[in-house]
C-alpha cells in the first residue's frame, strides 16, 4: 500500500512539472517524460490517464476538449494555481529527500 | 471534500459522456503513438500491437480512468450493494436483528407517544403555564359560596372562573337524548384563552338576570345537530324542555377535563339553587380555573389564596383549606403514575432490545473480525471498513426502523382501544415523530456503537495473529463485553419482572376483596325523569312500576332502582345530626357526622344480595306516607353507636338547616364498597325512594345468565318513549372498567417482563455456549488428566451464576429505585414487597441455570482426544 502511494505520488509531481511548462495532452505527456529524463523514466499509459483524472477531480489541473492541428478531438490540461502550489511544496519535499537519501548512501559508502 | 463530492455527484450524472470522453482521449493516443511508431518505419500491424501493449489494455486502462471519476458515490453504491447480500447471506442474524429493531422501535414510540401526548404537550391553550387549578381540598373542588369569595378577595389572577360538568337533555326532537354538558361561569371561556369557531363565546352580560338563555356548543355538535350550518348561531335550541340561543361554536380542537358537547351558563343555576349550589355544606364541588397575573407565580399564587382559605375558616367556622396547581398537572394527576410505569417500563424493554441488539452485533463483528482483517492486510483503508459497516448498519437500522413505525402504530391503536374513556386527552394522541426519531436515534447509536467499535477493534489485531486466531470465535475483549451486557439484561429483567410480579399481586388481592354483596350477573341502565312532567307523586309511582315490569323480563329475577350504583361512589354526600346531640357538640368535635345518602326501592338489599345484620330491609309498607325511615350500613353503626342498638335512633339529613324530616333507622346492613373495591368502606344511609324522589336514578336487574340490555331498556321504552335511557353496562364492567389501568400496566409489565427474561435467557444461553465452543480444548485437555464430567458442569455453570446473580442483585436494587413509580397502583401489598422480589429473583436464578445448564451439559460430552485433534 505504501509502495504503490509512493509511485501514485511520484508520477503526480512529475505530471505536474511538466504541465508547468504548458498546457499538453495526455501523449504529449508521456513523449515529454520519456524526452526530459532522457529515456530514463518511462510511465505506463495504464497509469497516466486515472492519474491526470485523478488530479483533475482534485482541482490541481484543468482539462478541456480541443481541436488539434491535425483536426483530431484531444483532452488538453492545464495547471492550476492549486497544481503549481503542490508541485513547489512537493519539489520541495522531493530535493530534502533526495538530498538526505545522498547524504545517507555516501555515509554508508 | 465537497467539491470532491459535487464532482463525483456530477461524475455519476454525466457517466456516458465522461465515457464516451475518455474513450476519445485513448483512442487518440492510441493514434498518435502508432503514428510515431510508424514514422520509425514500423509496418502498421506490429506499430499498432506496440501502441496496444504501452497503453497496457485499452478497456483495462478506460476501466481504471474512469473510477477514478466518481469514486465516491459509485463506492457508496457498491458498499450498499455488498450491505444487502451480507444482511441477505445471514438470514438468522438479520431476522433476528430486525425482530429486536421492531419490537424496541415499535413498543417505545407508541406507549411514549401515549406518554408525551398526555403528560407533556403543553394544553391547547394560549399561555397554558399561567392556568391553575383550585380546589378546596383533595382536589374535589369548590362550593359556589366560597368561590365567590375567592374571585372576590384573590388578587393573583387575571381572572377566576368555575365550571362544572353535568348531563343535559336535548328536547328538541321526539326522543330527548342526553348530552354530556358544562356549567361554566360567564368568564370561563375568557379565562382559558379560547376564541370563537362561529359566533361568540359567553360574556358577563349574557350571566345577567334578564338575559336570554344561551349556549355554547362543542364543533362536533354543530357538525352532527346543525350539518355544519353557519346558520346555526342565533336559533333556538330546546335544553331540559327549556328554549335557549345558541350564541357560538367551540372550535374542534377545544378540551377541557371530561368532554363535553354543550356549554351552559353556571350563573343561573346558581341563582336558581341548583343542586343546592347556594349552600356552603352542599357536595356539589366546581372545578375552579384561574389565569395568574403575568408575573405572579404559582407558590405566590398559593400562598394568597391559602390566607384568603385561612380567614374564610375563621369566619364560617369550617375546614375550607385550598389547593392550587398547574392546570396541566391537574388534568393528568389520575394517569400520570400509571403512564410513569409503562413509559419507564417500555423504555426499559427498549434497552433491552438494544442490549441484545448489541450483543448480537459485537458477536456478529467478532465473527467477521477475520474478514476484516484480510480486507485491512490486503489494503483496505481503515475508513473504507468503517463506511461499510455504517452502510451495514443504517440499512438494518432503516428496515427496523420503518417496520417499527408501522408497528408502533398498531400498538398504538391497540393500546388505545384498550384504554380507559376517561384517560384525558386521549383523543389528542398521535404516533409522535418525535418519540420515532429519538427511539431510532436510539437504536442507531447502540448499533453504531456496538457494531463497528468491535469489529474495528477485532480488525486491527496484526497479520500473525490473524493466521492463528483465524477459526477461532471472538475475541476476548468482545466476550466481556457481552457478559456486561447480560448482567444489565438481567438486571433489567428482574425490574419488569418484580413489576409485573406486584400488578399481578395486586389484581389477586384486588379480586379477593369481598365488595359485600354478589357483583355478578346484575344488568344496570340509568333513566332520567326530569321537567314539569314529573312530579314526586308521579316518579313515587313510576319506580315501582319500572321495579314490577323489569321482574317480569324473562331472565330477571329481581330488580331495584337506586340513586347510586355500587363501586361509582356516593352520588349524593350529606351532613346529618343525630337526635338526642346537638349542634355545637359537633362543632367542638370539628366533624358533624356525614354520609352517603343512597335512595333506593324496596328489594335493593335483596337483589344485591347484601345481609341484613339487624333489624328489616324495606319494605311495601314503606310509602309516601308513612313513617320516614332510614337504613345504615355497619360502617356507620360502628362509628356511632359502636356499644348500642342504633335500631330505634333518629337522624336527620342537612346541617345547619335541615332536609327532610327526622327519620328512624330501622335496619342495620353489611358493609359494601360503595366508592370501588380498592377504597375504604363509607357510611351509608340508605331511604326509601318514594319518600326521598330523584330525578335521574339507576335501574339494577338481577340475572340469571346474560340478557340483552336492550330488552332491559325496553321495559323503559314501553312505558314512555320519552323517558331518555342511558348508560347501559352490568356491574362486573363497572368493575372491569375501574381496574383497568392497573390491568393495562399489569399486561404491559408482564409482557415485557416475559420478552425480557426470554432474551435474557437466551442471551445467556448464548454466553455460556460461545464459551464452551472457545474452551473445547481446554476442556479435552482437562478431562484427559482426570476431570469428571460433573466437574466440568459445575465449572460452566459457575460461570453463568455468577453473571446471573450479579445481574438479578443489580436488579433488585433498581426494582427497589423503581418501586416508588408503582406506589399509587399497588393495592394490598407494598411496592417493595420483599415477597415478591425473592420469588422474582428465584424464578430468574432458575430461568438462568437452565439456560447454562443446556451449553454446559455439551461441555461435559468434550471427547478428550479433541485437546490433541485440534492441535
Amino acid at each position: 500500500m505504501n509502495k504503490t502511494q509512493l509511485l501514485q505520488g511520484t508520477l503526480d509531481l512529475l505530471i505536474l512539472r511538466i504541465l508547468d511548462l504548458g498546457p499538453n495532452h495526455g501523449w504529449g505527456i508521456s513523449i515529454r517524460l520519456q524526452q526530459m529524463s532522457k529515456d530514463g523514466l518511462k510511465t505506463s499509459q495504464g497509469s497516466l490517464y486515472p492519474a491526470l483524472h485523478r488530479l483533475e477531480m482534485r482541482g490541481e489541473v484543468t482539462s478541456e476538449m480541443t481541436v488539434s492541428e491535425n483536426n483530431r478531438r484531444a483532452r488538453l490540461y492545464t495547471l492550476t494555481p492549486a497544481g503549481r502550489k503542490r508541485l513547489n511544496k512537493e519539489t520541495d519535499a522531493w530535493q530534502e529527500f533526495a538530498l538526505s537519501m545522498r547524504r545517507v548512501l555516501r555515509v554508508l559508502r | 471534500m465537497i467539491a470532491r463530492f459535487f464532482a463525483s455527484l456530477r461524475g455519476l450524472l454525466r457517466r456516458r459522456q465522461i465515457e464516451g470522453e475518455i474513450s476519445e482521449e485513448l483512442r487518440d493516443h492510441l493514434e498518435r503513438e502508432i503514428e510515431m511508431h510508424r514514422s520509425r518505419g514500423v509496418p502498421p500491424e506490429e506499430a499498432r500491437r506496440l501502441a496496444l501493449r504501452d497503453l497496457g489494455g485499452l478497456t483495462q486502462t478506460m476501466e481504471s480512468t474512469r473510477d477514478v471519476r466518481a469514486t465516491w458515490l459509485d463506492s457508496v453504491g457498491r458498499d450498499v450493494g455488498y450491505a444487502v447480500r451480507v444482511l441477505r447471506r445471514s438470514p438468522r442474524f438479520t431476522v433476528t436483528a430486525l425482530t429486536l429493531l421492531v419490537l424496541g422501535i415499535g413498543s417505545t414510540t407508541a406507549i411514549l407517544s401515549i406518554a408525551y401526548a398526555v403528560l407533556v404537550r403543553p394544553l391547547p391553550y394560549p399561555d397554558a403555564g399561567r392556568l391553575v387549578f383550585l380546589a378546596e381540598k383533595d382536589g374535589a373542588g369548590v362550593v359556589w359560596p366560597n368561590f365567590e369569595d375567592w374571585q372576590k378577595r384573590a388578587t393573583s389572577f387575571d381572572g377566576l372562573a368555575s365550571s362544572l360538568a353535568d348531563a343535559v337533555l336535548v328536547t328538541s326532537g321526539q326522543i330527548p337524548r342526553r348530552f354530556e354538558s358544562r356549567s361554566v361561569t360567564a368568564n370561563f371561556f375568557r379565562v382559558l384563552g379560547v376564541a370563537p369557531f362561529r359566533g361568540r363565546l359567553f360574556d358577563e352580560p349574557d350571566a345577567g338576570p334578564t338575559a336570554a338563555a344561551s349556549a355554547v356548543v362543542s364543533h362536533a355538535f354543530w357538525i352532527r345537530e346543525f350539518a355544519g350550518d353557519p346558520a346555526a348561531i342565533g336559533q333556538t335550541i330546546s335544553l331540559n324542555r327549556k328554549p335557549f340561543t345558541v350564541i357560538g361554536v367551540l372550535p374542534p380542537d377545544f378540551r377541557y377535563m371530561t368532554p363535553a358537547e354543550v356549554y351552559l351558563l353556571l350563573e343561573p343555576q346558581v341563582a336558581a339553587n341548583y343542586r343546592g349550589m347556594l349552600s356552603r355544606n352542599t357536595r356539589t364541588t366546581l372545578f375552579a380555573v384561574g389565569r395568574l397575573k403575568r408575573g405572579v407565580g404559582v407558590t405566590a399564587a398559593r400562598t394568597e389564596m391559602q390566607n384568603i382559605a385561612a380567614a374564610l375558616e375563621q369566619e364560617y367556622h369550617g375546614k375550607v383549606g385550598v389547593q392550587l396547581m398547574a392546570l396541566g398537572d391537574r388534568v393528568v394527576s389520575d394517569v400520570r403514575p400509571t403512564l410513569t410505569v409503562l413509559a419507564g417500563a417500555v423504555t426499559l424493554l427498549l434497552l433491552i432490545a438494544c442490549i441484545n441488539l448489541a450483543s448480537l452485533l459485537v458477536n456478529k463483528g467478532a465473527a467477521r473480525a477475520f474478514e476484516f482483517s484480510i480486507r485491512a492486510a490486503i489494503g483496505g483503508s481503515r475508513w473504507s471498513l468503517i463506511r461499510q459497516l455504517f452502510i451495514e448498519q443504517a440499512l438494518l437500522v432503516g428496515i427496523g426502523g420503518v417496520l417499527g413505525a408501522l408497528a408502533g402504530a398498531a400498538i398504538l391503536s391497540g393500546l388505545i382501544s384498550m384504554a380507559p374513556r376517561d384517560i384525558p386527552r386521549l383523543d389528542e394522541i398521535r404516533l409522535d415523530l418525535a418519540v420515532l426519531s429519538w427511539t431510532t436515534l436510539l437504536s442507531c447509536a447502540c448499533a453504531f456503537v456496538f457494531g463497528i467499535v468491535p469489529a474495528l477493534k477485532a480488525s486491527g489485531i496484526g497479520g500473525q495473529t490473524l493466521v492463528l486466531r483465524s477459526g477461532r470465535g471472538p475475541t476476548r475483549s468482545a466476550s466481556s463485553l457481552r457478559r456486561g451486557l447480560m448482567i444489565a439484561e438481567i438486571a433489567v429483567a428482574m425490574v419488569l419482572l418484580s413489576g409485573s410480579g406486584l400488578m399481578v399481586h395486586t389484581m389477586v388481592r384486588l379480586a379477593r376483596v369481598d365488595p359485600g354483596f354478589d357483583p355478578h350477573n346484575l344488568q344496570t341502565f340509568m333513566f332520567s325523569l326530569s321537567g314539569p312532567a314529573w312530579p314526586d307523586a308521579r316518579k313515587q309511582v313510576f319506580y315501582d312500576t319500572v321495579v314490577e315490569r323489569l321482574r317480569a323480563v324473562p331472565g330477571v329475577e329481581n330488580a331495584a332502582v337506586t340513586y347510586s350504583l355500587p363501586f361509582l361512589g356516593s352520588n349524593w354526600w350529606n351532613m346529618f345530626m343525630i337526635a338526642g346531640t346537638t349542634e355545637a357538640q359537633w362543632v367542638a368535635i370539628g366533624e358533624f357526622p356525614n354520609a352517603g345518602m343512597v335512595p333506593v326501592t324496596a328489594g335493593y338489599f335483596e337483589t344485591l344480595r347484601i345481609p341484613l345484620v339487624k333489624g328489616r330491609y324495606f319494605d311495601q309498607s314503606d310509602t309516601p306516607d308513612s313513617q320516614p325511615v332510614a337504613i345504615i350500613n355497619s360502617s356507620l353503626a360502628r362509628k356511632h353507636w359502636p356499644d348500642e342498638d342504633p335500631i330505634g335512633k333518629q337522624i336527620r339529613q342537612g346541617v345547619p338547616e335541615p332536609y327532610g324530616p327526622w327519620r328512624t333507622i330501622v335496619g342495620v346492613i353489611g358493609d359494601i364498597k360503595q366508592e370501588g373495591v380498592d377504597r375504604e368502606t363509607s357510611r351509608q344511609i340508605f331511604v326509601p325512594i318514594v319518600q326521598q324522589p330523584r330525578t335521574t336514578a339507576f335501574a339494577i336487574a338481577r340475572t340469571r345468565g346474560p340478557v340483552s340490555s336492550s330488552s332491559i331498556d325496553a321495559v323503559i321504552h314501553d312505558l314512555d318513549p320519552t323517558i331518555p335511557v342511558f348508560n347501559d353496562r352490568t356491574v362486573d364492567q363497572v368493575l372491569r372498567e375501574a381496574s383497568s389501568r392497573r390491568r393495562i400496566a399489569m399486561v404491559v409489565l408482564s409482557v415485557f417482563g416475559g420478552v425480557a427474561v426470554l432474551l435474557a435467557a437466551i442471551g445467556l444461553y448464548g454466553v455460556i455456549a460461545q464459551s464452551v465452543a472457545e474452551r473445547r480444548q481446554e476442556i479435552g485437555l482437562r478431562m484427559a488428566l482426570g476431570a469428571t464430567p460433573g466437574r466440568v458442569l459445575r465449572l460452566f455453570l459457575k460461570h453463568g451464576l455468577i453473571v446471573a446473580t450479579a445481574g438479578i442483585a443489580c436488579g433488585v436494587v433498581a426494582a427497589v429505585a423503581a418501586a416508588r413509580s408503582l406506589a399509587s397502583l399497588v393495592f394490598g401489598v407494598t411496592a417493595t414487597d420483599p415477597a415478591t422480589l425473592a420469588t422474582v429473583a428465584a424464578l430468574l436464578t432458575v430461568v438462568t441455570l437452565l439456560a447454562c445448564l443446556v451449553p454446559a451439559r455439551a461441555a461435559t460430552r468434550v471427547d478428550p482426544s479433541e485437546a490433541l485433534r485440534l492441535e
